[in-house]
């Protein structure tokens, strides 16, 4: 499904992302963890093409797309939702949505975005809220439209960047009901998250970011057995 | 809309008024009023996408000069379409150099645009340099009410350009753009091409207005056909009546112009200062302009 191969970016002398390569399966529920300024959130914009890698290769559905610009790679089938919130504050949440559906495969007909619209809408809850102003939305439910909006794109493969944080655990449990119903509709999800219950609940597999490289990979509880993970999180003895 | 076809109707039977000896000045400031308005109506094309142009005078003053310099060799209605192609290559090769430019920054470089095309037809050979060249009237002047109308086809299309880009999807890909770029381009929006579009369409329409203008006044001058000022009402109309809406610099362009002349006539010398006062107290007290301040109005009775 994605590939990526030795994917490397710099700033000045920093290595945000160092050499990284993993497989994503198709149907499967990834994630991807590791330490505050692990190299995490500049994976993602990587994989979601707003950064240019320094080196490496990244191919969606056996095509590369390495050198594409995010437009394209959305119109390939990726999705993405922001950890940072960033609805378009001055339209309704349904025209968020449709943003979404109207470009996210071009050449999509006003009735089918429309329709995309309405199923969202209803599949993540925001049906009531259809008609507010983005900029009167709670957290909460601006997350929602994060999701729902990156849903619209009809994506195979999608993208979440912390959609939790912020969350209180019966809302986070919500939202991990949420991702399972995503994923059973048959998308494939990458997500990065620092709640661990979240993680264990979710993800089928699990890679560990440290300084910008893995560390390891493998199930949650393989992960979470490993040393060097261990030592990632608490601080290396003395 | 339904207010824009009925300005344009009025527009339409205005010439056949009973306005006795005001009716050359009627007609003169009325098509320099539509004309303004088209402008002002290609600059909010483009300032749906985010990109707030000072390069507006530029294409204006572009397409002034190709109509005047093309007319006696190609006739009115071809010189005015060469008005508003040239005008369209020169925002093709701005909109070029500026696609990643935002904000302040393209401002900017909307303003060195302007400035480079002034100067370029202060120095240039064939345009008669800083003395300025005479026009032709459109048609030779066989038609008294010609470029009357014309100024009413070329408002006329602005207003449905400007309509019919607000109906479309484009409209969606525009205001996406402008509320966040990044998050635009992962959701797929065409985000060059967007852009793209939206700098021809605008200037080319802006181009023609300035054609219109050239025929009209008689008389070009760089001074006057690439002035800064005429590149901020092109954007202080838009505002003053409503960005990103139809009517907005529809209703703005005809009521500052008009609003203009009354004042100039009333008070004569020192006009200006009151007309700016007016402007500074409409921008702060209608925030989203005169569209804005009446949709509020009317929300409000219904509630």
């Amino acid at each position: 499904m994605l590939k990526l191969n030795r994917l490397t970016k710099r700033f000045g002398g920093l290595v945000a992302v160092n050499e990284v390569s993993f497989e994503v399966r198709q149907g499967e529920i990834f994630a991807v963890i590791g330490p505050n300024g692990a190299g995490k959130s500049t994976l993602l914009n990587l994989i979601s093409g707003l950064f240019a890698p320094d080196l490496g290769t990244l191919e969606l559905l056996g095509k590369d797309l390495t050198q594409s610009p995010p437009e394209v790679r959305a119109w390939h089938g990726l999705g993405r939702a922001f950890q940072i919130v960033q609805p378009f504050a001055e339209m309704s949440v349904r025209e968020n949505l449709l943003v979404g559906a109207l470009f996210g495969k071009p050449g999509t007909p006003m009735s089918k975005a429309k329709a995309v619209v309405e199923e969202v809408l209803e599949l993540t809850g925001l049906a009531p809220k259809a008609d507010t102003p983005a900029h009167e939305l709670t957290l909460l439910e601006d997350k929602r439209l994060e999701l729902a909006r990156a849903l619209c794109t009809q994506p195979r493969l999608l993208l979440l960047d912390e959609v939790m944080a912020g969350l209180r655990p019966a809302e986070a449990m919500e939202a991990v009901e949420l991702i399972k119903k995503i994923r059973a509709s048959g998308v494939t999800v990458l997500f990065i998250e620092h709640l661990m219950p979240v993680v264990r609940a979710l993800a089928d597999r699990v890679v560990v970011m440290d300084y910008g490289q893995v560390i390891a990979e493998g199930t949650y509880a393989e992960v979470a057995a490993n040393p060097r993970v261990r030592e990632a999180y608490l601080g290396r003895s003395a | 809309m339904i207010l824009a076809g009925v300005l344009l109707l009025f527009a339409l039977i205005l010439p056949a008024l009973p306005l006795g000896s005001w009716q050359p000045f009627a007609l003169d400031t009325a098509q320099f009023a539509f004309l303004l308005s088209g402008l002002a109506l290609s600059w909010d094309l483009l300032a749906r996408t985010g990109q707030l142009s000072l390069a507006h005078g530029a294409f204006f003053g572009l397409g002034a000069y190709t109509a005047a310099l093309a007319a006696p060799a190609l006739g009115t209605l071809p010189a005015l379409l060469a008005g508003g192609v040239v005008a369209a290559a020169g925002s093709f090769l701005l909109g070029l150099a500026t696609l990643r430019l935002h904000g302040m920054y393209f401002a900017i470089a909307t303003l060195a645009f302007s400035e480079v095309m002034r100067t370029f037809v202060l120095k240039a050979g064939f345009t008669g340099g800083s003395i300025g060249m005479i026009v032709a009237p459109p048609f030779d002047g066989r038609f008294p009410l010609g470029g009357y109308y014309l100024a009413v086809t070329v408002l006329g299309l602005c207003v449905l350009t400007s309509y019919l880009v607000s109906r479309s999807r484009l409209s969606y890909a525009m205001a996406a753009i402008r509320q966040g770029e990044a998050v635009a381009r992962v959701l797929g929006v065409p985000v060059v091409r967007v852009k793209l579009v939206a700098f021809l369409l605008s200037s080319a329409l802006a181009g023609l207005a300035g054609g219109v203008y050239g025929m009209k006044t008689l008389f070009l001058s760089p001074y006057d056909a690439f002035s800064l000022g005429r590149a901020v009402e092109a954007l202080v109309i838009p505002i003053f009546g409503g960005l990103y809406t139809t009517t907005g610099p529809l209703v703005g362009g005809l009521l500052l112009v008009g609003l203009e002349t009354w004042l100039r006539l009333r008070i004569g010398e020192g006009y200006l200062v009151v007309y700016g006062v007016l402007l500074i107290l409409a921008i702060l007290f209608l925030p989203r302009g005169l569209v804005g301040w009446f949709s509020r109005r009317r929300g409000g009775r219904h509630a």
